[in-house]
């Protein structure tokens, strides 16, 4: 009894030592060590130090937390040592995930300056401020389109692809090229496609300029992108009954468009369709055209796990195409689409780069993760920014939730 | 094991004692918007070598797109540069407010000397509570209108000096089937400015001038006040009578006010340009056409913002950038020390390396005649009268609070552009709401 009283503490040193005491020493030697250095030493030697002592630095570490672990009474050892390779993984994951993390929940209610509790004051604003019921409508927007269209989409080309007798690589390849380009390239990409000009000048946007070089104008003359005749003569658009280019990431709305003008009142669908936020639209079109490959490289995967057999019997059965889709291959890839859905949701509530490079939030094209950069770094404001990325947080934790659950109901099974 | 440890550590300790004394060679780094290798990063540093050379101070200017996000996360996490400058001074009051600038007096400036060099009116922008943090740098004109005047001579316009001959002016090119004003606010995450700047000049030259400006910024008047609602109704005349804007109404916020000008440049079937004036300060030719920079001051030049009421003295409208700084070290004074100087414009303004920056010292006794191009040379002398007669006033919306300022007062005029002249009362409602 005494005995085990007398290991239990010794054991209880042996971890203080080893994960505490040790490992802060070693660190702050390293610290003061590299502090006072900095100041004096040359920096190509610098340099070398930092990546001679540095890379040691882990390896110290558990060298001398294995020596001072096998001190320990034999019965405790296992235990510690399982401790030794978990505790650092969760010092940094705390350090770096859950100390921000709760920090930030703390400081969304305080005030600009994180001087003064005001409550719940900053969550208010961002359920009642115009600006932020508009970033929650858009991110809604992106939230259900994307994820459906990219899940709709890449099933289908999945699916069809799956059906190619030649070269499926090939094509599957080029419908998943746009997963390769950053999602600033893409951005800046579709900004050159949706691009505006005042006229006259020449559109250098691909939409705008394939939209004034149709038609004639009302002289009967044709309407170009300022070409020239063959005779050194200036084709433009300006004339009238030639198309106007659109500022098609400035459109919030249908209403500037012909076919929403002079709408009846009582034409209650197009007069709700005219409100479609267009510019939010072909923003979410990047995103859908970035991601349709990542998910039909994922079905197709899973489309050809299909035992060939049980689409046989189907056939054999009398089913058609669509039914087999629905009732043979759905059935075996439902995991695989609602795994797609999870990380295609979270990726939307962090999509950042393709509004930040784009319109960067002008003209109701908001999202939640830009105006949480925009309220602290334009409006000064660290407490309202903190309380849009709780909400984000909080909007992220059921999906977590539920793919944990469903995680664990697929292991009972 | 543990004795090579050991070694090691004294090996490290011993390297690290090592110490230079004076000044020479220490190093001082500023950080700011502009980009290193552009026009006015390649300036500043000019500046700096010629410095390097008297003193051996080495100094660094890096620049950066996102200065202003990344400069906030360096202050935060304790390791600023040792220079900061900001382009707005309001970001400079800020840190000076949360306490990381070290303020000017205590940098051995003869603060005497500091106001009546650079005016009191441009000192007051870095003050907090009396106390002044900022070193007031470089400033720019923003009261001017660029036209081509060949255009002019050819059909007998003349310069409008006033609102109403402007209006004429625009009415007549109207008539003759042409377009008066180059007009596009869209920029990225900030669009609207550009209304906010028509505002502000308009509001310099109604009501009773400066003073009514400086109340209407400080918001000692209502932002609803008549004053102001009559200057929106003045913006609103350009930007909604039929005919007065490039591409229609409906193109003022779509086009990027760097493009905006554009249209001047290109000629039409018949010879004409696609509009006569544009209203913008004197950093656009940076955003023209290759060629039309080589016209600048020839085929491309400015004349200043017509006066509104008669009485009320010429006002200049302007923005400029600012520096804070970090800490107190000798070569930091020492540097503090050059860019108080007239000396330290010098490189900047003759264009020593080539560079060709536009920027206008701030210094009222910089020699404007070193200015290596006429048009910066007519626009610093229009600043240096301005600063000294003290009817120099600052980008207004850069001195309101973030929310209104960089805010509702951009969404607003955003607004006003799209909906026309019956949103004005509920624009300037909505500002008022919003101000903190």
């Amino acid at each position: 009894m005494e005995n085990n009283l007398k290991n239990r503490l010794f054991s209880t040193g042996i971890r203080i030592i080893a994960f505490a005491l040790f490992p802060l020493i070693w660190f702050m030697t390293q610290a003061i060590l590299f502090r006072e250095l900095s100041k004096t030493a040359d920096r190509w030697l610098l340099i070398t130090l930092a990546i001679l002592v540095g890379s040691s630095f882990i390896f110290i570490l558990y060298l001398g937390m294995n020596k001072l672990i096998s001190y320990a009474p034999n019965q405790y050892q296992e235990a510690l040592f399982g401790a030794m390779f978990v505790g650092p993984a969760i010092f940094l994951l705390s350090l770096f995930l859950f100390y921000p993390a709760i920090r930030t929940i703390y400081l969304s209610f305080f005030d600009n300056r994180g001087e003064n509790f005001i409550g719940f004051e900053n969550y208010r604003w961002s359920i009642t401020d115009p600006s932020m019921l508009i970033t929650i409508r858009n991110q809604i927007f992106w939230l259900v389109g994307v994820v459906l269209l990219v899940i709709l989409f890449g099933l289908v080309v999945a699916y069809l692809s799956d059906r190619l007798k030649r070269g499926e690589a090939f094509f599957k390849s080029i419908i998943f090229m746009p997963m390769a380009i950053s999602a600033v390239g893409s951005s800046a990409m579709y900004k050159f496609i949706y691009e505006y000009r005042p006229p006259p000048l020449t559109q250098i946007g691909l939409i705008n300029g394939l939209r004034v070089s149709r038609g004639f104008a009302d002289d009967g003359s044709k309407c170009g992108n300022n070409t020239f005749t063959d005779n050194g003569e200036k084709i433009g658009y300006t004339s009238d009954g030639c198309e106007v280019p659109v500022g098609w990431l400035q459109q919030r709305d249908l209403q500037n468009f012909p076919l929403f003008e002079n709408l009846d009142p009582g034409n209650t669908f197009l007069n709700l369709l005219s409100n479609l936020p267009l510019n939010t639209i072909l923003l979410m079109i990047i995103m859908v055209w970035m991601f349709t490959g990542f998910a039909m490289v994922v079905f197709s995967a899973a489309i050809k796990a299909i035992p060939e057999e049980i689409v046989e019997a189907g056939r054999i059965d009398g089913a058609s195409e669509g039914r087999i889709f629905l009732s043979v291959v759905m059935p075996y890839i439902r995991s695989t689409i609602i795994v797609v859905a999870t990380y295609l949701t979270i990726s939307v509530l962090k999509a950042f780069d393709i509004v930040f490079v784009t319109t960067r939030g002008d003209f109701e094209s908001n999202l939640l993760a830009v105006k949480m950069l925009d309220e602290y770094f334009k409006f000064l404001n660290q407490g309202r920014s903190a309380a849009v990325a709780v909400i984000i947080f909080i909007c992220v934790i059921p999906i977590i939730l539920l793919n944990v659950f469903r995680n664990k109901a697929e292991n009972t099974i | 094991m543990r004795k090579s440890i050991f070694g090691l550590l004294l090996i490290l300790s011993m390297v690290a004692i090592a110490c230079g004394g004076g000044l020479e060679g220490e190093e001082v780094l500023m950080f700011g918007a502009p980009a290193t290798d552009g026009p006015d990063g390649k300036a500043i540093q000019a500046s700096f070598d010629a410095f390097e050379e008297e003193t051996g101070i080495i100094v660094t200017y890096v620049g950066s797109e996102n200065f202003e996000s990344e400069v906030q996360a360096q202050m935060e996490a304790g390791n600023p540069p040792d220079i900061a400058l900001w382009p707005q001074p309001g970001a400079v009051r800020d840190a000076a407010e949360r306490g990381f600038l070290i303020p000017m007096a205590d940098l051995d400036v003869d603060m005497d000397a500091y106001r009546t060099n650079f005016s009191s009116y441009l000192v007051g922008l870095g003050e907090v509570d009396g106390v002044a943090y900022g070193g007031a740098h470089a400033v720019n004109l923003k009261s001017i209108v660029w036209y081509q005047p060949a255009e002019f001579e050819k059909r007998g316009y003349a310069i409008p000096a006033t609102w109403d001959e402007m209006i004429a002016l625009a009415d007549q090119i109207l008539a003759e089937g042409m377009t008066p004003f180059c007009f596009g606010m869209y920029s990225n995450g900030a669009t609207g400015w550009l209304a906010t700047d028509w505002m502000e000049d308009i509001m310099l030259r109604t009501g009773e001038g400066t003073a009514s400006y400086d109340q209407w910024v400080n918001h000692d008047i209502p932002f609803n006040d008549p004053i102001v609602k009559n200057a929106a109704t003045l913006l609103s005349q350009i930007m909604h009578t039929d005919g007065y804007v490039v591409g229609g109404t409906d193109a003022i916020v779509s086009t990027f006010f760097g493009n905006a000008q554009d249209p001047m440049f290109e000629r039409d079937a018949n010879g004409n340009p696609g509009c006569f004036m544009h209203r913008q300060a004197s950093f656009i030719p940076g955003f023209w056409p290759e060629e039309a920079k080589e016209g600048l001051g020839t085929e491309t030049t400015s004349f200043p913002f017509p006066a509104i009421e008669s009485g009320l003295p010429p006002a200049a409208l302007g923005a400029g950038d600012m520096w804070g700084v970090f800490n107190d070290r000798d070569a930091t004074k020492a540097v503090v020390e050059y860019m108080l100087s007239p000396d330290y414009f010098t490189a900047i303004a003759t264009n020593v390396n080539d560079a060709g920056s536009t920027r206008i010292s701030a210094h009222t006794g910089f020699d404007t005649s070193l200015y290596w191009s006429p048009v910066v040379q007519a626009q610093a002398a229009v600043l240096s009268d301005a600063l000294a007669a003290n009817s120099f006033r600052f980008d207004g919306s850069d001195n309101m609070p973030p929310a209104v300022g960089a805010g509702s007062f951009w969404v607003e005029m955003t607004e006003l552009a799209v909906n026309g002249p019956s949103y004005i009362d509920t624009a300037l409602d909505n500002i008022e709401n919003s101000w903190p």
